[in-house]
């Protein structure tokens, strides 16, 4: 096999924790703190992360001098999974959660894990992603923001895109060009860390298609960024950048974004389903074990240090196919749902709207098929 | 702290099972095999030994024999020889016949029909890889308008879903081994997850029976080429499978049911892939 996805089970304090979660979701429900509303890019409550932090949920994984709860990569796994299975409001802290602080980590100064890991584990701090432009989508090595050195620090100037809740954020850490980009033009790039609210910086929402404010256009208009905030080291932007894949690739936010359509039709069938809404919620079941076994293997595999980032790819591309499925079997079935409720036509409008959304951020279904390619020795 | 894999590889078996096995299966197609050869490759092996459907520990053993047997489209059944041990019924498979319905008796106990779900999912992933290796191999040589078929994009992703399917597929197999592994065949978790594998089954068989072939060409629909050994074992594994389950319609109600029970298809699913206490 080219592919490896070894079987981990649970440990039993990741269980215990599970119902944890569960009963916290319960109250906050009960309480009316918020509604299910979108996915992990769109529904954004910072009081939400604030409390996730306050319980230890927020950096569960980092080292405890930085804010962080030294606990399991499954056991981030299990908070993560209940989370988007309640389509929890989970946005704000979303990126610097399971991508920020974890680059900080790997590749970040002293100084800087220690001012930002804390803040973001306290869910006080909140990161974006600036990686692509108007003409750097898929093509990520040709980004063409451009940090010139200058006394003190560094000058970032050009125009970033896509980049979700950058107008409310904190920070964005910024893919910006800073020398040749040689032969393989993956030379000459570097990470910082840049403060949204700073005055040579302007985020501009971008309204999209389901009417909702949530990624922006931002120009850096010769923002001055001190040395301290370059992270790792100049020109080593690109390694870093793909290190932080495996992590945006293969969780559960990528097989999970019409579960809250599933479940509200399973609400509205429970008292008299009929064999085709039966067989629909079983076919769904199966393929969604398939997919939690190969996300919880790459977990794992996080865990101890490797870096699937084939893996990865590959289960995000099975898991959009999957949430889009979804979309398209139980819209069908709608007229075998008795009594259609609010939550089941709301999430059906929500899923439709945004599907064209899943199947590109985070890595498009084609450039993730070709890396499957690649590792399957085809290119 | 670090974690280990509940299911270890068991090397060394799965190596002298390919050996066997890929010896048997060049004497058969060369048409030069007899009933003491396969009977001999049986008692070599020392499969009976093995035991799984008594004791858990043997299916890792069991599973890389099976394995090894599917890999090579060698003309034993090694799923139906662990639940009959009837040698007489494991040899008398036709490597080249295809027969939707052959064979197809669902075994009496519900542990027989475990372990013979168990020993098809085996097979059917091994055979699904090995028509994924023979692809990906057969686009690097072949040359078409002055370029190896392998450099086209089209091709690139028609393979890429192909593995993408196997990968699934191994995977939820993978969980049901570990499972019959770890709390025995008889284990209640069980079932569930072999109504789940067959169910990703039909969709993997499907896409990898597609891609395959269509990668292939017209050499692939010939008899005079590997491809279609693994091409009949898979749609008679995958038939067999379902059809001893009681058709993919079946498996799928049942899952569904368990959803509709939990209340929630999201508890259904963690609670059948949490594991029960080992015996």
């Amino acid at each position: 096999m080219r592919f490896h996805f070894p079987i981990f089970a649970f440990p039993p304090e990741a269980e215990a924790l599970r119902a944890e979660v569960r009963a916290f979701v319960a109250d906050e429900l009960a309480a009316g703190r918020w509604k299910k509303g979108g996915d992990f890019a769109s529904s954004y409550d910072p009081a939400f992360s604030r409390r996730l932090g306050a319980r230890g949920w927020l950096g569960m994984t980092w080292p405890k001098r930085y804010g962080g709860h030294e606990r399991s990569m499954l056991e981030r796994l299990v908070v993560t999974e209940e989370l988007l299975a309640a389509s929890a409001p989970v946005a704000a802290h979303w990126i610097g959660d399971r991508q920020s602080g974890p680059l900080l980590l790997r590749y970040g100064s002293e100084a800087q894990r220690a001012e930002f890991l804390p803040r973001l584990a306290r869910g006080e701090v909140f990161f974006s992603i600036g990686m692509s432009e108007p003409d750097s989508g898929s093509d990520l090595a040709s980004v063409r923001t451009r940090a010139t050195k200058v006394d003190g620090g560094w000058t970032i100037s050009g125009r970033k895109v896509w980049t979700t809740f950058a107008h409310r954020n904190h920070y964005a850490i910024v893919l910006a060009r800073t020398g040749d980009a040689g032969a393989q033009r993956h030379a000459g790039l570097s990470q910082y860390i840049v403060d949204l609210k700073s005055p040579q910086v302007k985020a501009r929402p971008i309204l999209n298609m389901a009417g909702q404010e949530e990624f922006n256009e931002v120009v850096f208009d010769d923002a001055f960024v001190p040395d301290d905030r370059l992270v790792g080291e100049p020109g080593n932007g690109w390694t870093q950048v793909t290190s932080e894949l495996a992590f945006e690739r293969s969780g559960p936010e990528r097989y999970l974004s019409s579960i809250r359509l599933v479940e509200a039709a399973l609400a509205c069938a429970k008292s008299k389903p009929t064999p085709r809404v039966r067989e629909a919620l079983g076919r769904m079941s199966a393929k969604l074990m398939a997919l939690r076994t190969m996300s919880l293997a790459v977990a794992a595999q996080l865990q101890n240090g490797e870096a699937p980032n084939l893996e990865a790819s590959l289960i995000k591309d099975l898991g959009n196919a999957f949430e889009r499925e979804q979309i398209a079997v139980f819209r069908a079935l709608g007229s075998e749902l008795p009594g259609r409720s609010d939550d089941y036509l709301s999430s059906l409008a929500q899923a439709t709207l945004y599907s064209p959304s899943w199947t590109l951020r985070g890595g498009t279904r084609e450039i993730l098929r070709g890396i499957v390619a690649r590792g399957l020795g085809l290119r | 702290m670090s974690l280990a894999p509940v299911l270890a590889a068991d090397a060394l078996v799965e190596e002298a099972a390919s050996r066997a096995f890929s010896g048997l299966a060049e004497k058969w197609f060369a048409g030069r095999i007899t009933r003491e050869d396969l009977l001999a490759a049986v008692e070599q092996l020392g499969f009976a030994d093995a035991s799984p459907t008594s004791d858990g520990e043997g299916w890792l053993a069991a599973a890389a024999i099976i394995r090894a047997q599917a890999r090579a489209a060698a003309p034993i059944d090694m799923a139906l020889l662990l639940v009959t041990g009837e040698r007489a019924a494991a040899i008398a498979y036709d490597p080249c016949a295809y027969a939707c319905a052959a064979g197809a008796r669902a075994p009496a106990s519900p542990a027989a029909l475990a372990a013979l779900s168990l020993g098809r999912c085996l097979q059917i992933g091994a055979a699904m890889g090995a028509a994924l290796e023979l692809s990906i191999r057969y686009v690097q040589d072949r040359r078409q308008f002055g370029r190896a078929l392998a450099q086209f994009q089209a091709i690139q992703h028609s393979l890429a879903l192909a593995a993408e399917e196997v990968a699934a597929f191994s995977a939820i197999t993978d969980l049901a081994l570990a499972c019959a592994a770890r709390e025995g065949i008889a284990s209640k978790r069980l079932p569930a997850l072999l109504d789940a594998a067959a169910l990703v089954a039909g969709q993997a068989v499907n896409v990898v029976y597609d891609m395959t072939h269509q990668v292939h060409g017209a050499i692939g629909f010939t008899q005079e080429y590997a491809l279609h050994r693994h091409s009949l074992d898979l749609l008679r594994w995958r038939d067999h499978l379902h059809l001893a389950r009681g058709g993919d319609i079946g498996c799928a109600e049942r899952l569904g049911d368990a959803a509709l029970e939990a209340g929630s298809a999201w508890r259904a699913v963690t609670a059948s892939m949490t594991p029960g206490d080992s015996p």
